[in-house]
Parts: C-alpha cells; structure tokens; sequence
C-alpha cells in the first residue's frame, strides 16, 4: 500500500546554505502545523488550497546564515510552479503585528527559494532581523481536490413555484488531509469543514424557496423524427421548465454553475415523486435556465407536408413553396401553448437545395390568420405559438384538433 | 451469495472519532413504512422509507449503509418529517473508504424521537402493463382488461409491499445502475450475471423494505388501482400492499371495460402497413367505453373473440403505444383473408414528349387505374385506402378523393357485405424533364 505523506513545511535548523543539487539533503528540522487552511474552489478548473502556519525564526547572522523553509510533499499532485509562500505577520505579545521596515530594510524577507532535484519540495530562504515568530501563508494549486455543483428541485402540484436547493460536493482525492478547513465557492456561505482523504462531502449552498418557473411545450420535427410506426407523422413533444436568474424571480444572487438537476414534484398527499432530470448549463445573472423532464404524451402534435410547388427562376435557381399542417389535440385538463420549432434549413435541403447559410424565406397568404410566430432562436428557425384547449370536461364531448397551416416560399435556392 | 444490506444507523458522537473507522457502535432505528415508485420507461425506483431515531441537541452523526446494492449514492436524501426548523443538516460525508456508506451530521436543537425521511434511486425493479380484448361473436363489443404486472426475480417471496407505478417518459441523464458502479465500487458489468445478480438482490432489497413496513394494511380480494395525474406523467398507486411470490411477477387489474363498442375499419397504406389491407379495432379511452380514468401505459393487448362455441378464437396482438384519456384506441388485428385489395393498370398512353439531341428527355403517361376491394364478410366494412405517389402526379377519380398530403390520396367508402368495390382513377405522371414538380395535384 503506498504510505502518503502530505505536505509539510519544515524550518530546517543548523544549516547555513543551500545545498548543492546533487546532494542528499539531510534535515534537522521543526515541522510546523497548519494554523488555517482555505480551499478556494471559485476557479472551476483549478484549486487553490492556502494554508497558515506559524514558523519560528533564527536572527540571520553572517555565521549561521539566513532561515531556511523547506516544502515538500509525496503523492499529491500540486502544480510546483504555483507555490506562493507570503510571510503576513510576526507574533509580539500573544498577537500578531505586521511584518515593519527598520533602517530601511523590512524584519523580515524572502531572499530566494530554491528547487532540490529530483524532490516534489522547494527551499525559501528566509531572512529575519530578530527571532521571532513568523506568521505565513502558503498557496498552491493542487489536482483530484475539486468540487461538483448539484440541484434538487421540489415543484409545487400546479407547477408555478419550485423550492430549489444548490448544493456544492467537495471532492477530495488530493492525497493529502487537511484537518479543519475553510471551503469557499466564489459566493455563496463559506463553509468550515474536516477535509480528510479520499472524502466526498455535500453542502447546502443556497435554498431558493420560492421560484417561479414557466411551463413549455416544444414540438420539433427535425430534431426527434416520428414518434412510432403507427403515428409516422407525429413527433416528441418535450417538456422543460423555464426558470430566470434573476431577483424578480426568487434567483439572481450569483450565476448558476452548471450541474445535474433532479425535479421532483409535490404528489398531492404530502409525498413526493420524481419528474425527471437534466444537466443544468451555466447560467448566468439575468439569463434563462432550460430544464427538460420529459415527454409530454397527452399533448400529440402530427405534421404534414400538405402540398408544395416548386417555381423556376432561371437556370437551377427556384422557389419552392410549402404548406405545412399541423394538428395538435391537447389530452390534458390544462390547456398549453405547444411552441413548434421549423427548421427552414432542414426543410430547404429535404428538397435538395444547396444555398449555403440560412435559407432566405417568407411567409406565405396562406398561413393561418393570427397565428404567432417568433424567430428568438434564429431567422431561419421560425417557432409558431399555438394554443390548445384543454381536453372538454362533458365526458361525451371529444377533443377537437387544433389545426394551423405555416405557408412558407422557400427563395432562391440551388440543386 | 452477496446479501443486500440497507441500514440507517446512528452514531454515538466521541470527541475524536474519525469518519472513517472500520469499527462502529451504532444503534439501528426500525422502519416505520416504505414506498417504492417504479418507473416503467427508465431502469428507476425512487425508494422512500421513514423511521424514527433519536438526536440530542448539538451534533449528530447518523449513518447510511446500503452494501450489495445498486443505490445511486448521488441520490440519498435525509429530510425530518417533524421539527423540520429544530433539525439542520449540516454536510453529508462519503468517505472513500467505504464507498457503499454515508454520514449526515445533523446539528440539531431539539432533542428526542424524530421521524424522518430517507429517499434514494435504485435499480432493478419492472414494471409493465398488459391488456386483454374479448370480443362478442359479432364483433361489435368487447370485454376489455388492463392489467399492471409487476416483476419480481430475486427468487424470494415477499409480502406487503407498498407499490407506486409512473407512466410516462421521463428524462435521465445517466443510469442509475451506472451510478451506483461509481467510486471505484467493483461492480459488474451491464448484463452480465454477476449485474443481473446484483439486479435481483437489488430488487429482494426494495421488497424487503416494503414487506418491513409495520402495520401496512392487508387489503382483501381485488386491489383497487387509484389512478391520478401529476405534470405529464400519470401515477397508479395500488391499493394496500402486494404480497409477490418467489420468481413470480404479479399482475393485477387496473383497467376493466366489459362493454365496450368499437368499430372496424380497414386501411390499405401499403407504405406503411404493407401491400394487404388490415384490419383495425377502434374505440376511444373514454366514458362512452367505460374508460378513460386514466392513460393507458404503452403494453401489449391480445385480442380474442368468442366464437359461438362456447370458445374463444384468437385475433391478434399488438403493442399499443400510451394512449391519453379521450384518445382513440386503434389496434391493429392484422390481415383479413375475407376482404381482398386488388390494384391494376386498365389502360396506358404515353404523349407530350420532350427531345434533347434526337432523344426522348421527357414524357408525360396517363395511366387508368382500378382498384377492386371484394368483401367476402356478411356484414358492410368501412374502407379507408392511402396510396402514395412520387413524382408529378396529375390525380383524378369518379370517387371523392382528397390529398392527405403532398404525395399521398385518400379515400374513404363503405363496402357491402359480400360486395366488390370499384375505385376507379386517371393518374397523369409528368416523367423526365416533363416532371417540374414534386407533388399531387387533384383534379
């Protein structure tokens, strides 16, 4: 079994230079204890671990020389060329005072640090005017110690409202235990945690009680195909929740790193029942998050390439014409607002146009009156705002197909 | 054989005890009720088990265990049914030298006996919904059954179990068996015996909780299957607990029509139903059929039909896909040697044409076409033909058609009982360079 040594820092005593690098290096040396340490996890890619200890030093004299501090570490991966050692404060009478020039020059002062070969360690070497005790701070960054963002949500039966809680899981596989530490997140509350080895710990980062979230319903062709052999001409219709990082909307204290979301839902009976789960993607201050659960199947949605005519202009160039149906019958009590995304692009090279970027198109005379149309997420991604009744509550009564036709004159396109 | 172990334990608190000690004194609160939701569209079970412990104020360490399991650790959750503003929770610390193995610390200001509420994801449980159609010897009624088949393979036999079923397709990320292989656990792969094992235990667990549950009623007779929506998905919670017997699975009834009127109908699409005519049986998930209090999850159905004999004839089976309340019911009992679909060419010409260099480049074909459906039954059928036609297609016929799309016809007529139809149409196909479009036109 590999023995881990973590990180220690040694005042090594007695000797007057640095050693040569081929030397062994023998140590006489007092080991000091951490005093604090901070794990900085704001940086999504890289730790930064500070830690405090208190090191006693020897006046430098031209017969023993200056102070040396040795660092060194075995089976932790810190990034060598990071360590940053700071001295912060000198101990007079019990407490610690800053570090004062005398005679121009300061009490104390990193002269030069030093690298031994083939060693995971570095030297400072440290001159002081007096003894004295000698507060510093060591910063490095270091592998396997990283962090995780997770949320669980809880969604009220009418699913207006979602209690939201973010948690951050520190992940330690460092190698290395450091005892009681300090773990920040770049916001949110900084915890006080033992941070042993090979440890995973969660942590209630933020509670979100009340957020309002926005229902949506989505029906895109091009992106799932037909829904099954028997209805070749429906498709998925998807369901996400729609929340914003912002005040008005219970959120907007910091951006939302990304992370898995798991929603649950209120049962009705003071229990809870899972819904579904997506990957948050970062989302920052005032921006939309967009959680898909899954399926919603009592909403059918089928599309039909009702006609289309093709209208030379000269040589291969053309129009081509389409009329596109959709009837979307909505099986639920509520009624919904299905949002049809058509890919133009998609459509344009099903007829085998080659028109490179998006393709230019208008809407045609016979696209259902009224019908609202948005293009947020791109000019050539139209996205029709259709409404659908919820299902009659007269047990006799059926439901009624909501149709709408999209007429669209695809414009100079190419074979 | 690796037995499953769940345990919720709490941990005497001594100044210095390392999270991580093999050696633990613990005490181990019963079980006060267990629920388990299985999902039938993904490998998911959202367990949920309350039991009381005891907690001082301050500091508290309270243990979860779950050895031999497929539990995603990810997903374990610990919520206080009562003094929920007295108990906080504080971290939840896995340590990494017992991967199958969790601590809450729980500072708390109250001090005594509290519920509280463990909820996780496993794997291994099933379920699935099946359906039985027996119609009356003149097929226009039928007897119909739904039943909810719950799978139960840990070779063991169980009692009580308290069972939630969700229909509907949710959305997972990542399995939750892969979930539970994390952190280094030795765990084997998907499918192999050795998974499959794990699988059944992992099932034996769930069960086993759901058996411990003290004081669960023991329902007599039929079960009542309560039916309710929630979001998008539909919930069937069965009535009491279930008792399912070693290596069986256990169905129970959750759906029942006994009168039901449906309608045949015929379709010829050969694009989608090949080159015969089949047979569909229609009804609507309604009340007019003494249904529709519910979905119906996606399941097989066998259709039979009674035939004089004091027997039964067997029909048919298909999957039905999820069907939502109001919804037609359209099952496909195949072909029918008694209704026959012929197609053929009377008449061709062949005029318009088009040369480039000395050669026929384009042409145009008009085509006279007749189509003869013969019903050899004693009752008259209803019909419904939908033939495609690529290319540039000029359509006409005595009969009314309509376009259903841009390349396909349809026609809906009624057939006499022991009848033959004629459907009759002139197609004009622009062919070569002639063809400047893609689509039907109707004349």
């Amino acid at each position: 079994m590999k023995t881990l040594i973590p990180a220690t820092l040694l005042l090594l005593l007695g000797l007057a230079a640095a050693p040569r690098p081929a030397e062994a290096r023998i140590k006489l040396a007092t080991q000091p204890q951490r005093e604090r340490v901070e794990i900085q996890l704001d940086n999504g890619r890289y730790t930064l671990v500070e830690e405090e200890r208190i090191v006693p030093l020897l006046a430098s004299t031209t017969q023993r020389g200056n102070n040396r501090i040795d660092f060194s570490w075995a089976n932790t991966r810190i990034d060598k060329s990071s360590i940053q050692f700071r001295p912060l404060a000198i101990r007079e009478d019990g407490t610690f005072r800053p570090i004062r020039e005398v005679d121009g020059q300061r009490e104390v002062a990193v002269i030069n640090v030093a690298s031994p070969p083939n060693e995971n360690a570095l030297v400072w070497e440290v001159y002081a005017k007096e003894a004295c005790a000698l507060k510093v701070r060591v910063s490095y960054l270091i592998s396997n110690l990283g962090r995780t963002f997770a949320y669980r949500a809880l969604a009220n039966k009418d699913e207006t409202h979602l209690l939201l809680k973010k948690y951050i899981q520190l992940r330690n596989y460092s190698g290395e235990d450091f005892g009681e530490a300090g773990i920040w997140a770049g916001f949110g509350p900084k915890f006080e945690k033992t941070v042993g080895q090979q440890v995973d710990i969660k942590m209630l980062l933020e509670r979100f009680k009340r957020v309002p979230i926005r229902k949506t319903f989505t029906f895109d062709w091009f992106a799932h195909g037909p829904l099954n052999p028997d209805k070749p001409h429906a498709s998925r219709v998807l369901m996400h929740y729609e929340l914003t990082n912002d005040g008005k909307h219970g959120l907007g204290k910091f951006p939302m790193q990304p992370g898995k979301v798991r929603i649950f839902i209120q049962d009705g009976r003071g229990g809870e029942a899972f819904l579904g789960e997506d990957w948050a993607r970062f989302t920052p201050l005032d921006d939309k998050m967009r959680l898909y659960l899954g399926e919603a199947r009592d909403v059918i949605c089928t599309r039909i390439v009702q006609d289309n005519k093709r209208h030379r202009i000269t040589g291969n160039l053309f129009n081509q014409e389409i009329w596109l149906r959709y009837e979307i019958e909505n099986f639920k009590d509520d009624a919904v607002t299905l949002d049809i995304v058509e890919q133009l692009n998609a459509l344009a090279s099903k007829y085998g146009a080659r028109a490179p970027g998006d393709v230019e198109w208008s809407l045609g005379k016979d696209t259902t009156e009224g019908l609202k149309i948005t293009t947020e997420r791109g000019g050539a991604l139209p996205i029709l705002h259709v409404e659908a009744p919820a299902r009659p509550k007269d047990p006799d009564a059926k439901v009624e197909k909501v149709v709408v036709t999209l007429h669209v004159a695809l414009k100079n396109l190419w074979k | 054989m690796p037995r499953t172990l769940i345990l919720l334990a709490l941990i005497p608190l001594l100044a210095g005890t390392a999270l991580a000690e093999n050696v633990d004194l613990v005490t181990l609160p019963n079980r006060e009720g267990v629920q388990l939701t299985i999902y039938n569209s993904e490998d998911i079970t959202f367990v949920k088990e309350k039991r009381y412990v005891t907690v001082k104020r301050g500091a508290n360490k309270l243990q979860f265990s779950w050895a031999n399991t497929l539990i995603d650790p990810s997903s374990v959750e610990f919520r206080p049914l009562e003094h929920a503003d007295e108990v906080d929770i504080a971290d939840t610390v896995f340590p990494g030298q017992k991967p199958q193995f969790l601590i809450w610390n729980i500072d708390s200001a109250f001090e005594g006996q509290l519920l509280v509420e463990v909820s996780y994801f496993t794997s291994g449980l099933t379920w699935q919904m099946d359906y039985v159609g027996v119609t009356n010897p003149e097929e226009e009624q039928m007897d119909f059954r739904g039943h909810v088949r719950v799978f139960n393979n840990s070779g063991e036999e169980y009692e009580d179990a308290q069972i939630r079923l969700i229909v509907g397709n949710i959305n997972l990320v990542e399995k939750i068996a892969q979930l539970a292989r994390r952190k280094g656990i030795p765990m084997p792969k998907p499918g192999s015996p050795m998974m499959q094992r794990l699988q059944r235990d992992a099932s034996k667990a769930a069960f086993d909780l759901a058996a411990a549950r003290e004081g669960a009623a023991r329902a007599t007779g039929a079960k009542a299957i309560v039916k309710e929506g929630i979001s998008e998905y539909f919930m069937f919670t069965v009535e009491g607990t279930e008792t399912i017997k070693n290596g069986w699975s256990k169905r129970m009834q959750a759906i029942k029509s006994e009168t039901a009127k449906f309608e045949i109908v015929y379709r010829m699409r050969a694009h989608q139903y090949g080159p015969r005519p089949v047979r569909f049986f229609i009804w609507r998930n309604d009340k007019e059929h003494e249904l529709g209090e519910s979905p119906m999850p996606d399941g097989k159905i066998r259709i039979f039909r009674e035939n004089g004999k004091d027997g039964l004839s067997y029909l048919g089976e298909q999957t039905v896909r999820y069907v939502p309340v109001k919804a037609p019911i359209e099952v496909n009992v195949g072909t029918d040697d008694l209704v026959v679909y012929e197609t053929r060419r009377d008449k061709t010409e062949r005029f318009n044409f088009t040369f480039h260099m000395g050669r026929v480049v384009g042409w145009d074909t008009r085509t006279a076409w007749i189509d003869t459906i013969r019903n050899y039954r004693s009752k008259p059928i209803r019909f419904e033909l939908r033939r495609r036609w690529p290319g540039h297609i000029e359509y006409e016929s005595e009969v009314t058609t309509t376009s259903f799309d841009y390349r396909t016809i349809e026609a809906v007529f009624t057939v006499g009982p022991r009848d033959t139809f004629l459907y009759p149409a002139t197609v004009l196909q622009h062919e070569g360079k002639n063809a400047r479009q893609n689509r039907i036109e109707l004349k």
